[in-house]
């Protein structure tokens, strides 16, 4: 109960902290749009149709649109709630909410939020920006089954980043693991190209969730594919989910008990 | 009735973690062990203002936080209000308020109602009820006019007053204070240690337990205390019971009139303060042989003086640590 009480607390807090800085979110939305601007130029330049089974007739700009839009989710699962506890941890807020009855889980989940919730506004930026602006054409009538790729996609992550925020706690450091599948997915998971398009490393974008989560996202948001024709890849994406998240859940609980042992759960 | 806090074989051992470079030179040496808390067993009873003194390193702040669920035990219990701290340290957090002198602890950029606010939804209180709880608190510790400046601008005492304001959101019966005082000028200190002694110990009942090397602030608001040192306890009791049975002389303050030359004799040893006309006041230090005392006041009175007045003078618990035995240093060692 506490923990469903305590997370809009978590999200009026740090909007509080986001808007003492005035220029942050103006700063932001130009950063968007900047980003935005800078891939449209760079698709008129590349102009070659993806070669992704599924997504033939599909323009540059529109595919790596959609990629840069789950590559910010894709960050902020990676990396919110170990930068979050580190952050709390420097600043010497971790301790003051370590010794209330809120556990440690809802502390780290609630301290991550206002990312995914910033991440999700961007996200809407790029694509109402893209379609007012850039003429990139969205099926929102497959909304529903894309926010399910999204939510798989972010939990499926958010395996390797709470297994990053049990490295924070432990070893008081990042961990490789996170780097790794960040930069992988940004390099063979398909989101500035086909993984098709890479003859000997695009093997290894199989395992990879951002794989299958932009295959699909594409095909229905972009190709107006039905469900049916995406269910292999929401059931990749489902078996991701259950193997990384309840590993990276054990892994912090792990964590936190050796942390407490070691009497070093605020040190950084 | 359960104590408030108890304390039963209670050690921590902290293992010091090895970095690359002292692992690849030495690659079987041991890690270093640090025995923070030795065996340690003490009750703390309800609405008691208890003390924890002794230096740095003595195991103050670990004892703390075994209490308030940051530090697991190595080996034996500790217990808030009977539940154990190790097994369900949820319910104890519930139980009790845990204070930092570390300032970094609150939001800089959020005012001090919003950072009560935030904190006191962590403690499971409705939105409702937390601006309610956090406006009254603002009021009991007088920070209700600078309530919606930010954090950052408070001084080091409004810091340490919210800090208290925090540790009471929840209404605990057991407020753990780790040296509150630490960091504020002794003006601030005076009115902090006279608020927790006043409004929280004996107006509302609360269990209070004090980390502090502050020999004074022990004496002045401790009813019990325990002196530790390197996790072990030296001595335990009031500061009257830790006092007594100290080697070296017992010493008193006499006020003395018409006494021309002190009567000094080989069980005691007199020296003169202060002198205002024919009156004198004189510390007097005596063995306690049982009989040293009164010879020593018939000696005064065969002088032909006056004895005005007369009172026993407590040693300060500097004086404690000084006179502690050699045998009393080395078994906390």
């Amino acid at each position: 109960m506490i923990a469903l009480r305590t997370l809009p607390a978590f999200i009026k807090k740090d909007f509080l902290i986001e808007a003492s800085y005035r220029t942050s979110f103006i700063m932001q939305a130009v950063g968007i749009f900047f980003s935005i601007l800078i891939w449209y130029f760079v698709s008129r330049v590349v102009n070659a149709p993806p070669t992704t089974p599924g997504l033939e007739g599909v323009d540059y700009f529109s595919y790596v649109l959609l990629g840069l839009a789950l590559l910010h989710y894709l960050s902020s699962a990676l990396v919110s709630f170990g930068g979050k506890v580190r952050s709390e941890q420097m600043t010497g807020t971790l301790e003051a909410m370590l010794v209330t009855p809120t556990s440690i889980g809802t502390i780290v989940l609630g301290s991550a939020l206002w990312d995914f919730l910033l991440t999700s506004i961007k996200v809407l930026a790029y694509l109402v920006i893209g379609r007012l602006f850039f003429g990139v054409v969205l099926h929102v009538e497959n909304l529903l089954p894309a926010l399910l790729v999204i939510a798989l996609t972010v939990l499926a992550f958010s395996g390797i980043g709470i297994l990053s925020a049990a490295f924070v706690l432990y070893l008081k450091r990042g961990d490789p693991i996170t780097y790794l599948v960040a930069s992988g997915s940004a390099l063979v998971g398909g989101v500035f190209y086909p993984p098709e398009d890479m003859p000997w490393l695009g093997g290894w974008s199989r395992f990879l969730p951002t794989t299958y989560a932009l295959r699909a996202l594409r095909r229905s948001l972009l190709r107006g594919s039905r469900f049916s024709e995406i269910v292999p890849d929401v059931q990749a994406l489902l078996l991701f989910v259950a193997v990384l998240l309840p590993f990276g859940i054990v892994a912090f609980r792990f964590a936190v008990r050796k942390a407490r042992q070691e009497g070093s759960l605020v040190h950084y | 009735m359960a104590a408030a806090i108890r304390a039963e074989s209670l050690s921590k051992v902290y293992v010091k973690r090895r970095s690359l470079r002292e692992v690849i030179p030495h690659p079987f040496r041991k890690a270093e062990r640090i025995t923070a808390l030795a065996d340690l067993n003490l009750e703390v009873q309800a609405g008691e203002f208890f003390g924890l003194l002794g230096p740095n390193g003595a195991g103050k702040t670990t004892l703390l936080k075994i209490l308030a669920g940051l530090v697991l035990p190595t080996s034996g219990r500790a217990l808030v209000q009977g539940v154990d701290v190790a097994r369900d340290d949820q319910t104890v957090k519930r139980a009790i308020g845990f204070m930092t002198s570390d300032e970094r602890s609150f939001y800089w950029r959020l005012s001090g109602r919003e950072n009560l606010e935030f904190f006191g939804r962590l403690y499971g209180l409705g939105a409702a009820e937390t601006r309610r709880v956090s406006a009254t608190l603002l009021g009991v510790v007088e920070m209700e006019p600078h309530a919606d400046r930010p954090f950052m601008g408070y001084s080091t005492g409004m810091k340490q007053r919210l800090a208290i304001a925090r540790a009471l959101l929840h209404d605990p019966p057991v407020l753990c204070l780790d040296e509150p005082t630490r960091s504020l000028d002794p003006i601030a200190a005076k009115h902090l240690r006279r608020f927790v002694l006043e409004r929280l110990n004996r107006e509302r009942g609360k269990t209070v337990v004090l980390a502090t090397h502050n020999l004074q602030e022990a004496e002045e608001l401790c009813g019990r205390l325990v002196v530790l040192d390197r996790g072990r306890i030296l001595r335990q009791g009031s500061v009257a019971e830790i006092t007594a049975g100290l080697p070296g002389r017992d010493e008193y303050v006499l006020a003395v009139r018409g006494l021309n030359t002190p009567p000094n004799g080989p069980r005691w040893r007199l020296s003169i303060e202060h002198r205002d006309g024919d009156l004198a006041r004189i510390l007097a230090e005596v063995d306690r042989d049982g009989s040293a005392f009164s010879d020593l006041l018939a000696a005064i009175l065969a002088a032909r003086a006056t004895i005005v007045s007369c009172s026993r003078r407590e040693p300060s618990l500097q004086e404690v640590f000084d006179r502690m035995s050699p045998d009393e240093e080395r078994a906390a060692r």
